[in-house]
């Protein structure tokens, strides 16, 4: 009798530890697979696989004004990487943009938390005061920076832009040269991650659009992390 | 009165010269335009579509306007993401059929403007083929994503005039 009452109690330990070891192991794999939850399916194309931590950077806009990585937290920032002698791409793209926060400003509760930054990657004919120009003529909120070529290198390397200057081999001092450059726009978060990307061709209404359900999504997510799993 | 007149004025003499232009030749021009663009660029990009309704291909050789320095023949290529551009010597419009030159892809790049450009300002600019034929046209300057916004603000201005009277 009292050995059978032992089985039994050794057998009920047994699935007590299965369950105990199954709930600790759906535990694991939930907290484990909170990084990358599944973003729902029309804005999974346009989000980075896991968002990409920023470094530092230093770039220059007009009247000595620098950017770095902290005056993008806190917001959303559209960010484009052109240069001013690309007729055809680039105000194209900042039009785009341009018409994008026209139609975000729609949204006042959520139009304060965005900025668009165009970063020219040919410092040598694109001076920040001339950005500051150039780009207020897309929408006033725009952010025109530069920087050394070495600063430029290593930000648009981590954010995956790279770019290439054709110097005019005939004459190094010629003013015609082009830049080969990304078309994408590129969304870092309020926590300077690189988070998503538009590319192009692009069109204000997706762009918009898109973010919305990002920005809803990324806020739902926010909050799921302190609530329960 | 007077600008209206004016521009009524450039208006149908913009009309008379296309016309002119596509009753001596084959090659027809649609729709040019300059991307305007913020003041201070010394680069522009003009758009249009050349059509071809002769029997031979015809190769467009050369662009010039008394507006700017120099034009190119050129063209945006992506390869992936990255855009590039490419210098064209000649561009090929075949026999019985039409190559459109739009943002994202070919353009005549206007580079050194003579004067500032605004939104409505015409570009006088002239084709030259190959075979030695000439096309003179005028372009307008616009913002190609702003195209709703103008024509909505032209409507309100004509409204605007009738009140008056």
């Amino acid at each position: 009798m009292s050995k059978q009452h032992f089985l039994y109690t050794k057998s009920n330990l047994a699935v007590l530890l299965v369950i105990a070891l199954s709930i600790t192991a759906f535990i694991g794999w939930k907290l484990s697979n909170d990084p990358v939850v599944k973003a729902p399916a029309e804005i999974e194309d346009y989000l980075f696989w896991q968002a990409k931590e920023l470094t530092d950077f230093k770039l220059v806009g007009a009247n000595d004004k620098t950017l770095s990585l902290n005056d993008l937290k806190g917001k959303w920032s559209f960010v484009f990487f052109g240069y001013t002698h690309c007729p055809d791409v680039c105000p194209l793209t900042m039009a785009i943009l341009g018409q994008t926060f026209n139609i975000l400003e729609k949204t006042p509760a959520i139009f304060p938390e965005i900025q668009g930054i165009f970063i020219s990657v040919d410092p040598k004919r694109d001076t920040p005061e001339s950005l500051k120009e150039y780009v207020s003529y897309f929408n006033d909120r725009f952010i025109g920076v530069t920087g050394s070529i070495t600063e430029l290198d290593s930000f648009s390397r981590q954010m995956s832009a790279l770019y290439t200057i054709h110097a005019n081999e005939a004459d190094q001092s010629a003013d015609t040269y082009t830049v080969t450059h990304n078309s994408t726009v590129f969304l870092v978060d309020p926590q300077g991650r690189l988070y998503g990307r538009f590319p192009p061709p692009q069109n204000p209404q997706e762009i918009a659009g898109v973010f919305l359900k990002i920005h809803t999504f990324y806020n739902e997510r926010s909050n799921k992390k302190w609530g329960l799993f | 009165m007077g600008t209206f007149l004016r521009i009524l004025f450039a208006l149908v003499l913009g009309l008379v010269t296309t016309g002119a232009s596509a009753d001596n030749v084959d090659l027809k021009i649609l729709d040019p335009w300059v991307q305007a663009a913020p003041p201070g660029v010394k680069v522009l990009a003009a758009y249009l579509e050349i059509k071809n309704n002769g029997e031979k291909p015809q190769v467009l050789v050369g662009v010039s306007s008394p507006s700017f320095k120099h034009i190119g023949i050129h063209r945006s290529v992506m390869h992936g993401n990255m855009a590039h551009m490419e210098h064209m010597k000649e561009l090929i419009i075949p026999s019985q059929s039409s190559v459109a030159l739009k943002p994202g892809g070919l353009h005549l790049m206007l580079m050194d403007a003579k004067k500032p450009l605004n939104v409505g300002d015409p570009v006088p600019m002239t084709l030259a083929f190959k075979n030695g034929e000439k096309i003179t046209f005028t372009a307008t300057v616009r913002s190609g994503q702003a195209m709703d916004t103008m024509n909505h603000q032209h409507m309100d201005h004509s409204e605007h005039m009738d009140h008056n009277h």
